[in-house]
C-alpha cells in the first residue's frame, strides 16, 4: 500500500496510538499512512484478530466501540482484490484508529463478532454485499436483500440495473 | 394505596448518580429470569405492526409475557444507496443523503457534504457554517418533537401526538421558506448552503426559537412528571455503557448511560467551537432517562440557533473555490467562467484527490459516519453510511431481552429509529 504522508504534525493522541501498536506489532504490520489526520493500519489476516483485541484491551489505546465494519473491492488488485475495513473509536481517549485487511479471492477471514458484538451485522452486510466470508460468525445469512437474491451487489462486476431479485417468493409460505 | 391520587408530583429527585455495578445490578433486577426449556410462543411484531416505526421486523419469543428472544428483521426499505452512489458524482449524491433519515434530513446531507469537504481540503466559509449549524439544530428539534410525539403514542397518549406534529410544523415552514421543501431539503452543498437565508427568515427563525422552549416547558409539564410515564418508563431498556459500545449505541442512548460524547464537543465542526452549550447527561441509562437527554438537547438547541442568529456573520454562503464547489446558478449565464466551472461539475464532476476519510457527526439519533475511498475520479470508489439506526436497530435484541412484552414497543421507541437510515 502507498504511504500517503502530508506535511501536518500527527497529533499526540494518535502519537500514543502509534507508537504502542508499532511496538507491540512493528513487524507483523503490512504498512500505515496518515492522510487528513486518520491513521490507518494494514494488517494481514493471521494477525488481525490479535490486533484488534489489543486495540480493544489495552488501557493505553482503549478502543472501546467499533464505529463501522466494511468491505471493499479492488477489481485491478491481482493479489488482494478485497478488503475489509474496521473504523475503531475511543470514546475515553477521543481517538480514532483505521485498520485494512486485504484479502485474496475466496479468503476467508475470522469472525470479530466475539471482541465487539455490533460487528454482527456489519460482517452480514460485508458478506452478503462483497462475499467475503466471515469464519466463526453466528449467523452468516443475508440481511438487507431478500434470501433468494444472486450475486454480491457491491463488486464492482454487479450492474447498477439487472433483473436479479425483487421477487416474492412463495414456497416459504409458512416456514418463516 | 398511600399518597394522594390528585396531588401534585414532583419530577424524581435523582441526588444519587448510579455508580456501574449499580447498574448493572439494576439491570439484572429488572429484566425477568425465564426457566430453561419453558414453553414458548412466537409473536411477529411488524413490519406493519403500529407500534412499530417504520417497517421494522421483530419476531419474538415469549415465556408468559418475558421476551426470551428476539429475531429482527430489516432490509424492506434497502436501496443501494451505497451501490448508487459509486455511479454519481460527489454532487449528484447529496439528494439520496435526505433519504437515508427522512425526519432530519438536513443533519444527513451535512454530515455527508463535511465528509466530502475533509476530503477535498475545502474550506467552508463563516456564514454558511452558522447557517448548517442553524439548519442542522432546527432538525435536531424537528426529530426531537417527532420522536417525543411517537414515543409517548407508544405509551398509549395519542392527542400528544398532536400536539407534537402542531409544533413541529413550526420548524418545516422555517425549511420550507429557506429550501423550498418540508422534508427533503437538500440544502447543504459541497462548500457551503445553496442559497443565502431569504428575507424575513432570521427574524422569523428568532420567533420560532422563543416560541419552542416555551412549548418543551409545556410538554414538561404533560409528560415529565407524569405518574403513569414514570411508572412505565423507568427502570426499563436498562442499556449501560460498556452496553451501549458493544453494541455501538451512540448519541441520546449512550449520553443517557452517563456518557458525555457529543461530537459537536469531542470533534468540533460547523460553528458549534463558537457557541456555548451544555452537553445533555443523565445516568439512569434507562427509557426515562433517553426521555430526559432528549428533552434537554430541545433547550440546548434553541439556545445554540439564538447565539447564531445573534452572531450570524455577513459573507459568502459557499466556498469560492472553482475546483470543488458548483458555481451559483445566477452566476452561470452572465460569467463565462462561472460557465465552464458549470460545465466541468456537470458533465465530469468535482476534482478529489486520492484517498480516503472517514468523518463521523453528531445527527439527532447518535453518530452517523461517513467513509468515502477516492480514487481521484468524479465520483467515489465507495463510500459507506455507518448510520445509528442500523446499529440501533441490531441492538434491539439486547435490549429486548427478559424485558416484558408490553414494554418492548417503549423501549424501541426510546432508541429513535428509522428505518430509512437503518437499511440504506
Amino acid at each position: 500500500m502507498e504511504a500517503r504522508q502530508e506535511n501536518v504534525e500527527i497529533p499526540e493522541a494518535l502519537q500514543v496510538v502509534f507508537a504502542k501498536l508499532e511496538e507491540e506489532f512493528g513487524d507483523t504490520f503490512l504498512g500505515s499512512s496518515f492522510f487528513r489526520g486518520e491513521l490507518t493500519f494494514t494488517v494481514s489476516v493471521d494477525d488481525y484478530v490479535a490486533v484488534a483485541t489489543f486495540c480493544k484491551e489495552s488501557p493505553d489505546l482503549a478502543f472501546e466501540r467499533l464505529d463501522c465494519l466494511l468491505g471493499n473491492h479492488y477489481p485491478k488488485r491481482a493479489d488482494a482484490p478485497f478488503e475489509v475495513v474496521l473504523h475503531l473509536t475511543s470514546v475515553s481517549r477521543n481517538t480514532r484508529l483505521r485498520l485494512k485487511i486485504p484479502l485474496a479471492e475466496g479468503q476467508k477471514i475470522p469472525t470479530i463478532s466475539g471482541v465487539w458484538a455490533s460487528a454482527d451485522w456489519d460482517e452480514r452486510e460485508a458478506w452478503e454485499m462483497f462475499g467475503i466470508e466471515f469464519q466463526g460468525h453466528p449467523n452468516l445469512i443475508r440481511l438487507l436483500t431478500t434470501e433468494d437474491f444472486v450475486g454480491f451487489p457491491l463488486r464492482k462486476d454487479f450492474p447498477v440495473r439487472g433483473t436479479v431479485g425483487g421477487r416474492i417468493r412463495t414456497d416459504l409460505k409458512g416456514k418463516i | 394505596m398511600s399518597g394522594h391520587g390528585l396531588e401534585q408530583h414532583d419530577a424524581p429527585a435523582t441526588p444519587h448518580r448510579p455508580t456501574r455495578d449499580e447498574l448493572i445490578e439494576r439491570k439484572a433486577l429488572t429484566r425477568q429470569r425465564v426457566a430453561a426449556n419453558n414453553e414458548t410462543i412466537t409473536v411477529s411484531m411488524g413490519p406493519q405492526h403500529p407500534s412499530m416505526h417504520g417497517v421494522y421486523q421483530a419476531v419474538v419469543d415469549l415465556d408468559g409475557e418475558v421476551i426470551v428472544a428476539t429475531r429482527p428483521g430489516i432490509g424492506n426499505l434497502h436501496r443501494g444507496v451505497e451501490k448508487l452512489a459509486e455511479n454519481l458524482t460527489y454532487h449528484q449524491f447529496i439528494p439520496l443523503t435526505d433519504r437515508l433519515d427522512y425526519v432530519s434530513s438536513f443533519a444527513m446531507n451535512h454530515g455527508y457534504c463535511e465528509a466530502v469537504e475533509k476530503l477535498m481540503g475545502v474550506e467552508v466559509p463563516a456564514r454558511a457554517r452558522y447557517i448548517r449549524t442553524i439548519a442542522h439544530e432546527l432538525a435536531r428539534l424537528s426529530n426531537h418533537i417527532l420522536w417525543l410525539g411517537v414515543h409517548i403514542m407508544d405509551f398509549g397518549a395519542q392527542t400528544f401526538f398532536l400536539i407534537c406534529f402542531r409544533d413541529r410544523e413550526y420548524i418545516l415552514d422555517l425549511f420550507e421558506m429557506v429550501c423550498g421543501a418540508r422534508l427533503t431539503h437538500s440544502y447543504a452543498r459541497i462548500g457551503g448552503v445553496a442559497k443565502d437565508l431569504p428575507d424575513g427568515w432570521v427574524e422569523k427563525c428568532r420567533a420560532a426559537v422563543d416560541f419552542l422552549p416555551k412549548r418543551v416547558a409545556e410538554y414538561e409539564r404533560l409528560i415529565t412528571v407524569n405518574r403513569i410515564f414514570l411508572k412505565r418508563a423507568r427502570n426499563i431498556g436498562i442499556f449501560t455503557a460498556e452496553d451501549c459500545h458493544q453494541w455501538r449505541i451512540t448519541g441520546p442512548a449512550l449520553r443517557a448511560a452517563g456518557v458525555a460524547r457529543d461530537l459537536r464537543k469531542d470533534e468540533p465542526y460547523a460553528a458549534y467551537p463558537e457557541v456555548d452549550f451544555e452537553v445533555a447527561v443523565e445516568y439512569d441509562a434507562d427509557v426515562y432517562s433517553r426521555f430526559l437527554v432528549r428533552m434537554k438537547e430541545m433547550y440546548e438547541s434553541c439556545r445554540i440557533i439564538q447565539q447564531c442568529l445573534d452572531n450570524l456573520p455577513d459573507g459568502p454562503f459557499l466556498a469560492a473555490d472553482a475546483a470543488h464547489v458548483l458555481p451559483l446558478k445566477k452566476n452561470v449565464l452572465r460569467d463565462s467562467a462561472a460557465m465552464v466551472q458549470d460545465f466541468m461539475h456537470v458533465l465530469r464532476g468535482p476534482q478529489v484527490p486520492k484517498g480516503e476519510v472517514y468523518r463521523s457527526i453528531e445527527v439527532p439519533k447518535g453518530e452517523m459516519g461517513v467513509y468515502i475511498v477516492s480514487d481521484g475520479g468524479p465520483k467515489p470508489q465507495r463510500l459507506r453510511l455507518s448510520t445509528p439506526s442500523f446499529y440501533h436497530g441490531q441492538a434491539i435484541p439486547a435490549m429486548f431481552e427478559g424485558e416484558m412484552l408490553s414494554d418492548s414497543v417503549g423501549i424501541f421507541g426510546s432508541v429513535d429509529i428509522v428505518l430509512g437510515d437503518c437499511d440504506r
